[in-house]
C-alpha cells in the first residue's frame, strides 16, 4: 500500500471502521454458507469455487485494512507505544476475548441444538478445512478488528 | 474511553494556544504520541495521574488548574474574577 492509501486508512472515520469491521467478521460465514447453498445445484464445482472465492474478497481485504489500521500498535512493533496506545491495545485484547467467547458459546449452542433435534453431523475433511481456515484468518486478525471497532475519531490537526 | 468513565475536563488547548506549542511539541516534550494530547484535549481520554502530573510540572501549574471533574470556567473569567466581600 502506498503512503496515500496508508494514511486514508489511519484516518478512517470510526462509522467506515465500524462497517468494515461487520464485513469482515460476517464475510466468511455468508461465503461458507453460499457455498453449501450451491453445493446442491447443478453448477460446475470451479464455477461454485470461484464464487466463493469472489465472496471471500471483500473479507479478505476488510481484514488486511483492519490489520493495516492497527498494525504496529496491535502487535507492539510500533517504537513507543504511549499510556494512551497500550490502554487501547488492553481494551481491543480484552474485546476479542469476549467476542470470541460470544462466538465459541454461540456455536456450541447451535449445534447442540441442531444435534439433540435429531440431527447428525458429518465432520469430514472439507468441513474441518472451513474450520480450520476460520481460526487460522479470524484468531490473529480479531484483536485488530477490535481496535479499529473501539477508537474514537481522531481528532483534527492543530 | 469506556463509557461508564468519568470524563475529566481540562485546559489543555488553552495552556497549549497561550504558549504557543502545537500538539506534536508538546507531545514531544512529554514523550507521547500527538494525537494523544488531541484526545486528551477533546475528552476522549483521560491521562494517568502520572502524566497529568508531568504536564502540570510543564506548565507550572497545580493539577487542578488544567483537570477538574466539573466543567472548567474560562481562564480569564477566573482571574478577573471580583473577590468575596470581606466579612465585617
Amino acid at each position: 500500500m502506498n503512503t496515500t492509501t496508508t494514511s486514508r486508512i489511519d484516518y478512517l472515520p470510526r462509522s467506515r471502521r465500524r462497517a468494515l469491521v461487520v464485513v469482515a467478521l460476517a464475510g466468511y460465514p455468508v461465503a461458507v454458507a453460499a457455498l453449501a447453498a450451491l453445493k446442491h445445484t447443478s453448477l460446475n464445482r470451479w464455477l461454485i469455487l470461484a464464487l466463493f472465492l469472489l465472496l471471500l474478497l471483500p473479507t479478505l481485504a476488510t481484514l488486511l485494512v483492519g490489520y493495516r489500521y492497527a498494525r504496529g500498535r496491535i502487535d507492539g512493533r510500533r517504537a513507543r507505544l504511549d499510556e494512551r496506545d497500550l490502554a487501547l491495545r488492553q481494551q481491543a485484547y480484552a474485546l476479542s476475548h469476549h467476542v470470541l467467547t460470544a462466538i465459541l458459546i454461540a456455536a456450541t449452542a447451535i449445534t447442540e441444538i441442531y444435534l439433540t433435534s435429531g440431527n447428525t453431523l458429518q465432520f469430514d475433511a472439507n468441513s474441518f478445512w472451513l474450520v480450520a481456515m476460520w481460526v487460522i484468518v479470524y484468531l490473529p486478525a480479531l484483536p485488530s478488528l477490535m481496535l479499529a471497532w473501539i477508537e474514537t475519531d481522531q481528532p483534527a490537526d492543530a | 474511553m469506556p463509557d461508564s468513565q468519568r470524563r475529566v475536563h481540562n485546559r489543555l488547548a488553552v495552556l497549549r494556544a497561550e504558549r504557543g506549542l502545537s500538539r506534536k511539541q508538546l507531545a514531544d516534550k512529554l514523550g507521547i504520541n500527538y494525537q494523544t494530547i488531541g484526545y486528551i484535549e477533546r475528552g476522549d481520554y483521560n491521562p494517568s495521574l502520572e502524566l497529568a502530573l508531568t504536564i502540570a510540572e510543564l506548565f507550572r501549574l497545580p493539577i487542578e488548574a488544567i483537570f477538574s471533574l466539573k466543567p472548567m470556567t474560562p481562564l480569564s473569567e477566573e482571574i478577573f474574577r471580583e473577590p468575596p466581600p470581606e466579612p465585617r
